[in-house]
């Protein structure tokens, strides 16, 4: 079927089989493969992008369902070379290992900026909470989020 | 080998590129750990130039030398002095051909951010390159640059991936995109080892989108143009398999066994008898195994995660049928699997598919696949008997350690002894010991898996430490110093009991646990702050960790990597069991498996990185899940009186212990 998506502030045209997921067009019909699969049922938060505001996981909607919104990846956080201050903050507190799990928790924090610019520790781990990672790096992403959220 | 490079050669690790730039090569591999920065630091003080301006080549077979694989947080230590004498070589050959051009002598010359200086003149090092490119024999005599003239080594340093990872513009195996790249999908038999009886793809074959249905012995898949439509036709394949039971090897291996011990246990005016038992956990990567295969007539190229490069183009080389000098293997950055890329399924399969379809395909398998088809961490029973004599020191120690396979290396007992046996030999002086390894077959496929044993075995020899100290009525700590008599070690455990300030015991329903240990010339101690609720449920509060890994490159690199350590451990033990079945892994999702999420994370982990810079640099990467365990599982029993002999400390059994 045939789709029109706006992602990152860009209309893309698509022709894809129904169903299709939203995950699946943004990594294999755009070419944005900062958003990953980590276990298609939402409960990993690898492949968060950020619709309409809320941090929603990519693999549980369908890109039919995707084009009523707008959608911002991973890639789409940056203006130009300026980092968004949580993708500042996280090179910053070196909160990452592999960084598989990176793009999820960066859309996440980014979204609940977005809502509230100053949340504390706690709504930080409620925000996050949907975003697994296995290298452990939980502790320095809450000081890279509190660090955005109450700049010294 | 007839292909295998030379790791002495300088042409084999530093390249001077014709625009200035410097490329290092190395056959380890990063996923995390920081290595390539590392490396990184290195080359460019020893050879004086802007980091920027070094490129670290990691993995690529057909540029980096051989190299065994990345295994025991060893990549620093084996690697770091070849690299960093390789780099000063080569800046000694570009003072002597600057030398030669100038008409000085080298000794009146010198580097400054990638150029030779002296006699007001300033030579760039790519304008060296001439006559042809570095190369040579590295020799021992070579001059290190001193330590006040290193700019990078030693110094806190963002990764140099980290602007690429949180973009998003790192490319991770399943990222890579080749020209006409179709996807696959496995059909997958019921249990490991099944042969197959009997294969109906006609309607699998007609479904949109499929290019190819492929088998080559047991191995089954289908090729799509996309992945929706690969996994749909592979679920529409009919296959009958035929079940043939896998078990796990057998050994028994005698790691220590001194003179009288059974005469001094039985001596010992107090005995005590324990066992400790862990259930299999799994490696649990977020990002499930992946990898791309171009295979063709002429030759391959491999895009994987993997810990053994080279291992990988032996195994693809023999599953497609083409020579290993004619197999290409590029690494690409992967998913941290804290061990279990040791194993090269997903390339194999991937490559197959490819040979099958005459396409490109990438292949990344199922969250459920990876639970149900990866190596896990074995499960581990460990029986520890000890006396003391009068004055409450250790008399006589007994352990034997039961588990399965930690490795697909084979039964050499001196294999499994730094394998199955990691720290199965308490780090302890001062008494007789006997220890004994049994290897128990397993249908579970268990291999390779963060620290191997030693997060077992140390679980289990720092729980009775505790209870040795507690049935003669002395204080942890006290304790072990008095069984210590290595200085390095001694202060570790010192240190982090002056951080935490281990002597105020914390109030209500908190208490403090301290576990330690030697890994692999790695000394760690941890202390863990717990609360444990009325009802048994325990919450992890704070972390304190002292470590000495010898020379630090990278102060910031290791206190990352011992906080993940630490981390990842409090997860295994608070949380997780790999439930299994005739070999089958039941329990195949994140709601079935739970780690530790953002909610469980301790309010802080303080790591004291104190490394003995007369030492040599040893491997950060296990060392601080090792004993993570049992500072918590002591911090439980201090805290509410539960002394938990099983893990995962689940709110019932901790409850249950609590009640007794």
């Amino acid at each position: 079927m045939k789709l029109a998506l706006t992602v990152n502030g860009e209309r893309h045209d698509v022709d894809v089989p129904p169903n299709t997921t939203l995950l699946s067009v943004l990594r294999d019909d755009l070419g944005l493969t900062g958003t990953r699969y980590g276990c298609g049922r939402g409960q990993c938060g690898a492949c968060y992008v950020i619709a309409d505001s809320r941090a929603v996981a990519s693999c549980l909607l369908t890109a039919d369902q995707a084009t009523r919104m707008e959608i911002t990846t991973v890639e789409g956080l940056a203006e130009g070379s300026r980092l968004h201050p949580v993708q500042q903050a996280f090179v910053d507190e070196d909160a990452m290992q592999c960084g598989y799990c990176t793009s999820g928790m960066v859309i996440s924090a980014a979204a609940l900026l977005g809502r509230d610019p100053r949340p504390d520790e706690i709504s930080i781990r409620d925000a996050l909470a949907g975003n697994l990672c296995r290298c452990g790096v939980y502790g320095r992403a809450i000081r890279a989020v509190l660090k955005v959220a109450s700049p010294s | 080998m007839w292909d295998r490079h030379d790791p002495e050669r300088l042409e084999q690790r530093i390249r001077v590129e014709r625009d200035g730039s410097i490329t290092a090569l190395s056959g380890k591999i990063e996923f995390g750990q920081g290595i390539r920065t590392a490396f990184a630091q290195i080359v460019a003080d020893e050879l004086d130039i802007p980091i920027e301006r070094v490129n670290v080549v990691l993995g690529d077979t057909d540029q980096v030398p051989f190299d065994f694989g990345t295994f025991g947080s060893h990549s620093v230590v084996q690697e770091t002095p070849l690299l960093r004498k390789a780099a000063a070589f080569a800046r000694h050959l570009l003072l002597d051909r600057a030398s030669a051009k100038l008409g000085l002598p080298a000794e009146k010359l010198d580097t400054e951010a990638g150029a030779i200086v002296g006699g007001g003149k300033r030579v760039p090092y790519a304008e060296l390159l001439d006559s042809e490119p570095l190369a040579g024999t590295i020799p021992d005599w070579v001059a290190l640059m001193p330590a006040d003239r290193r700019k990078y080594a030693g110094r806190p340093m963002p990764r140099l991936e980290a602007r690429d990872i949180v973009t998003g513009r790192a490319t991770f195996v399943a990222d890579v995109r080749l020209s006409g790249m179709a996807r696959g999908a496995m059909v997958r038999p019921p249990t490991r080892g099944a042969k197959l009886r009997s294969l109906d793809d006609s309607a699998a074959r007609t479904m949109p989108g499929v290019i190819a249905v492929v088998r080559q012995g047991d191995v089954v898949g289908v090729v799509a143009e996309r992945d929706e439509q690969a996994r749909a036709a592979a679920g529409a394949v009919v296959a009958e398999w035929h079940v043939v039971p896998v078990e796990g090897p057998t050994a028994e291996v005698p790691m220590r066994s001194d003179a009288d011990v059974d005469e001094k246990f039985r001596a010992a005016p107090v005995r005590l008898a324990q066992t400790y038992v862990l259930p299999p956990i799994a490696s649990a990567p977020i990002g499930p195994s992946a990898a791309v295969a171009d295979i063709r007539a002429g030759g391959a190229t491999m895009y994987v995660g993997t810990q053994r490069p080279f291992g990988v183009r032996e195994q693809v080389a023999k599953t497609v049928g083409l020579p290993e000098k004619k197999v290409r293997v590029l690494p690409q950055i992967t998913s941290g699997t804290y061990g279990r890329n040791s194993a090269a399924d997903a390339a194999v399969e991937a490559a197959i598919l490819s040979k099958g379809s005459g396409r490109p395909v990438l292949l990344q398998w199922t969250r459920e696949e990876e639970f149900a088809w990866s190596p896990s961490r074995p499960e581990a029973v460990l029986e520890i008997s000890a006396g003391l004599d009068a004055a409450g020191r250790i008399a006589a120690w007994r352990y034997d350690e039961h588990t399965n396979v930690h490795t697909a290396a084979g039964l050499d007992p001196q294999v499994l002894t730094v394998t199955s046996g990691r720290n199965a030999v308490p780090p302890y002086t001062g008494f007789p010991a006997r220890v004994t390894l049994h290897i128990e077959p397993t249908r579970l496929r268990t291999a390779n898996f963060r620290s191997l044993a030693a997060a077992e075995n140390v679980f289990a020899i720092e729980s009775f430490m505790d209870e040795l100290a507690s049935l003669s009525e002395q204080d942890p700590l006290a304790f072990r110093l008095r069984h210590i008599d290595d200085d390095r070690f001694r202060r570790v455990v010192e240190r982090v009991a002056e951080r935490s300030r281990w002597h105020e015991r914390p109030g209500g329903r908190r208490g403090r646990g301290i576990a330690c240990t030697v890994y692999h010339d790695t000394y760690v101690a941890q202390v863990a702050e717990v609360e444990v609720s009325l009802s048994g449920a325990v919450r992890l509060v704070k972390v304190w960790c002292v470590v000495d890994p010898g020379q630090t490159l990278n102060p910031e690199g290791v206190r990352n990597q011992i906080e993940g350590g630490i981390q990842q451990s409090a997860s295994w033990t608070l949380r997780e069991e790999l439930l299994h079945r005739d070999g089958r892994v039941i329990n195949t999702g994140w709601d079935t498996y739970p780690i530790a999420t953002f909610r469980d994370a301790p309010e802080s982990i303080d790591v004291l990185v104190a490394g003995d810079e007369a030492a040599p640099p040893t491997g950060v990467g296990e060392p601080g899940a090792v004993p993570t365990a049992a500072a918590i599982a002591n911090a439980v029993y201090a805290a509410s009186g539960a002394r938990l002999r099983s893990v995962p400390l689940t709110r019932e059994r901790v409850r249950k212990a609590m009640a007794v």
